[in-house]
């Protein structure tokens, strides 16, 4: 407990720049929890989505043996489902004749409607009165008629009527187009509850793939979080080892203060979420926008994102330790790093190498887990990159900015990984998304059910990627931040003798950009090689504009959170006299 | 006897003033740092600045090194006005003009020994090979040879004091700042640093001002001063050495 309390007192007395490194973490835990909240609702709001549209896709009543169709023996009603486009909006009509009146209706009404009666949602019937005419068969109807609720509703501006029949009406009974184009003739059906609709899971899958694709990268910035700052508690932690605390007190007191503030950014994510939600729940996807309750996750997936991000910084955490616990000197000497060892590389090219094969016609859970294996070996193998291009780097190196981000790399390749590991994190994203980007506008394809998919793929697209880089531009601005904290002395220092700011912002520069050209390059061209798998090889035009696109907004974005920390640069170098913690 | 540097080209008796601070004022708020400080220091002339914390003895250093602008009197380098030039041209003259020796930290722990004392060559536009070569000359004469690739963390104190003193003079400055250079060694070392840094100097034809608390330190030098309460109150106790 005493271990516990002084580490408060430690945080709460770091001073300016202590509690500036304590807000760097808790904004990156923030943003984090955020987004991983986020990327977890997308799959509940898709589950809601599936499980709204499951009543149109109902069972079919079994055959009655000896006796000619239509004709089922279990069937409580005849339905038929066909889809007309209304201007760039698609309108879906649900016929239906009550073969059992005490049949349980389907969600969104209180009874099956009699023979005759139009049902509409309210979007419909908005659209209806506006028009001031029919569609078909569907007229606009008086204020105060009954309304399709919204369980049986994807999105709440759907446009869809369910119309009452009686089981011989020819209406009810002729083919007519259903959601992918072609001629479906009516159902006789056994009930309303069932799976899914095909839609509906594929977009189910996309979303897995999607959250994997949001989620790993934030698994990595919420570990790097974990670190930030760590040079300056390392010091102090190793003082302490020195005048006596045990290796478990110095791993409490770096638990609890990492958690601590760990809790503080998950709730503020958690907060956070909540006020962009109604923002969020206007992104359209499968036609239309989302319900509110749709983006609430509810209580149990927010408060386990609140009680495992601290758990997962706080073990981060502990990871950064090992040298202080090893020795109380561990820290206070800094000798040539051992090299990284090349089984980083072979592993990553064996899980590269295996992924074509292992996701040839599988579930998407396997696609998903393979998808996370590959992005994690690009995490496994950043380090070690960024070691050998920091020693090629220090060779090549003729003016004093390249010398010190050469040395630099080759001295921290961990920290250095951190800085770009979002943004060459979000290429592997690009070159995944860029080689999967259909080549074909909504506009030129016939089927409206293919048609909004790849509407909805684009919008996707823009929905991970716009993600991505906001959590690779927070990363790589809050490590900037946190590695000129961590560095101060040696830059007040250095700036005291006379080295222009210039030097020390180029070589910050060249430490960043130089490692993000190579693990960038290299991340796209892993991301598309693992989407070969899925496609021809051939990226599209489409697909390319993403890449093209992705690659300048990387390096704007790095080079804008870079240009974000100079002031911070400029303040710890004009104090006149510098000392350590 | 003297190690042999590359330095003993230089004129070694004691010359013209090189630095000269007149009437230096500096408050902190209310404080008072310096109050009408009046100090000179002589070509190959090392000079102590002693006083207890918070007498003002660092303050006299950053205004003397350009580092701090004085709120009133006047610096002057070999004639030229410090204290009025823009923070640019200031930082120009540290890098060309000044050398600087702390207590410790001034090493860039990514650097082996010899890129450190080759970066002021470097930021000064000599050729990296160049500047690593001229750089190493200096490790010989100050008692460093063979640990020119290994990097501060592998260094012991005295000897990385050795290296920030390499560092310090190796663009030729005309004045070498040392805030309490032997702070952080033993005694022993801290003699073996002294003796070499006062050496250097003078060989180098440079001057040096140094800030200490440690009157042992103090004695190494030509003259030394004292600082209390922001005025000079011994001015011209001798050096015992």
């Amino acid at each position: 407990m005493n271990s516990i309390r002084l580490s408060w007192r430690l945080l709460r007395g770091g001073g300016r720049k202590g509690l500036l490194g304590a807000g760097l973490t808790l904004a990156a835990v923030a943003v984090s929890s955020m987004l991983l909240v986020f990327a977890v609702t997308v799959n509940f709001a898709f589950d809601g989505r599936a499980d709204r549209s499951a009543w149109r896709n109902p069972p079919p009543a079994a055959k009655v043996t000896g006796k000619k169709s239509p004709h089922k023996k279990d069937a409580v009603a005849v339905q038929a489902v066909h889809y007309q486009a209304v201007g760039d909006r698609m309108l879906t009509v649900v016929r239906l004749a009550a073969l059992d009146e005490r049949a349980t209706p389907p969600p969104g009404l209180d009874r099956l409607p009699a023979p005759g009666q139009v049902v509409l949602s309210p979007a419909l019937a908005e659209v209806l009165s506006g028009l001031g005419g029919a569609i078909g068969d569907l007229r606009p109807q008086p204020e105060g008629s009954v309304r399709l609720g919204d369980e049986a509703l994807i999105h709440p501006g759907e446009l869809v009527a369910v119309v009452g029949h009686t089981p011989d009406d020819p209406e009810l009974l002729k083919p007519r187009k259903g959601a992918h184009g072609k001629d479906v003739p009516a159902t006789w059906i056994k009930g309303f509850a069932n799976e899914p609709t095909n839609d509906a899971i594929a977009y189910q899958a996309l979303a897995l793939i999607a959250t994997v694709l949001i989620v790993v990268p934030l698994l990595v910035f919420g570990g790097a979080a974990a670190r930030l700052t760590v040079a300056r508690r390392d010091q102090r932690l190793a003082a302490l080892r020195l005048v006596g605390a045990t290796p478990g007190q110095v791993v409490l007191m770096t638990v609890a203060e990492a958690m601590v503030v760990a809790f503080a950014g998950a709730v503020l994510g958690v907060v956070l979420y909540g006020a962009a939600a109604p923002a969020l729940s206007r992104i359209e996807i499968g036609g239309g926008p989302w319900f509110a309750g749709d983006l609430w996750p509810g209580p149990l997936p927010l408060l386990a994102v609140v009680l495992a991000v601290p758990l997962l910084v706080g073990v981060s955490a502990v990871a950064g330790l090992r040298r202080v616990v090893v020795s109380p000197l561990g820290v206070a000497k800094r000798e040539t790093p051992p090299g990284m060892r090349a089984v980083r590389v072979v592993v990553f090219l064996a899980v590269v190498a295996a992924f074509p094969v292992r996701t040839a016609g599988v579930g998407v859970g396997v696609v998903a887990v393979m998808l996370g294996l590959v992005f994690l070996c690009v995490n496994l193998v950043g380090p070690w990159v960024v070691a050998l291009i920091g020693r090629v780097t220090t060779r090549m190196a003729r003016t004093p900015a390249r010398l010190l981000a050469g040395r630099r790399l080759t001295d921290d390749p961990r920290s250095a990984w951190r800085t770009v590991s979002g943004v060459a994190m979000t290429g592997f994203v690009a070159g995944f998304i860029g080689l999967l980007t259909p080549g074909i506008t909504s506009g030129e394809v016939e089927d409206p059910g293919v048609a909004m998919l790849i509407q909805d793929l684009k919008t996707g697209t823009i929905v991970v990627l716009t993600v991505s880089f906001l959590v690779a531009i927070a990363s790589a601005g809050i490590t900037a931040a946190s590695s000129i904290l961590d560095r101060r002395q040696t830059y007040a220092l250095l700036r005291l003798a006379g080295t222009p700011l210039e030097v020390l912002d180029r070589a910050r520069r060249a430490e960043t950009l130089i490692p993000l050209t190579v693990m960038g390059g290299g991340s796209i061209a892993t991301g598309a090689f693992t989407a070969m798998s899925f496609t021809g090889g051939v990226p599209s035009a489409d697909g390319l504009i993403v890449l093209g696109v992705s690659v300048a907004a990387g390096f704007a974005g790095v080079v804008a959170a870079g240009a974000l920390s100079r002031p911070l640069l400029r303040s710890v170098t004009t104090e006149p006299v510098p000392r350590p913690d | 006897m003297r190690a042999a540097g590359p330095w003993n080209t230089h004129d070694k008796t004691q010359g013209s003033v090189v630095l000269e601070g007149r009437a230096l004022e500096k408050r902190f708020g209310s404080t008072v740092a310096l109050a009408g400080v009046e100090q000179a220091v002589r070509q190959g002339e090392a000079l102590a600045v002693m006083g207890p914390s918070g007498s003002g003895k660092s303050t006299l250093l950053h205004c003397l090194a350009g580092i701090m602008k004085p709120d009133a009197g006047e610096v002057h380098l070999l004639g030229r006005r410090v204290d009025t030039m823009g923070e640019r041209e200031r930082s120009a003259l540290r890098r060309t003009r000044f050398g600087f020796v702390f207590q410790f930290g001034q090493l860039l722990p990514e650097l082996p020994a010899e890129e450190n004392v080759a970066l002021p060559l470097m930021l000064g536009g000599v050729p990296r090979g160049q500047a690593v070569r001229q750089a190493r000359g200096w490790f010989a004469p100050l008692g460093l040879t063979g640990m020119e690739g290994r990097r501060p963390g592998e260094l012991s104190g005295g000897q990385a004091q050795r290296v920030a003193i390499a560092r310090a003079l190796v663009t030729r400055p005309a004045v070498v700042f040392a805030d309490e250079p032997t702070g952080a060694l033993d005694q022993t070392t801290g003699h073996e640093v002294m003796n070499l840094l006062v050496s250097a100097i003078k060989e180098n034809g440079a001057a040096l001002v140094v800030v200490t608390h440690d009157r042992q330190v103090a004695d190494w030098c030509d003259r030394v001063v004292e600082v209390r309460d922001g005025r000079i109150v011994t001015p011209a106790a001798g050096a015992a050495r």
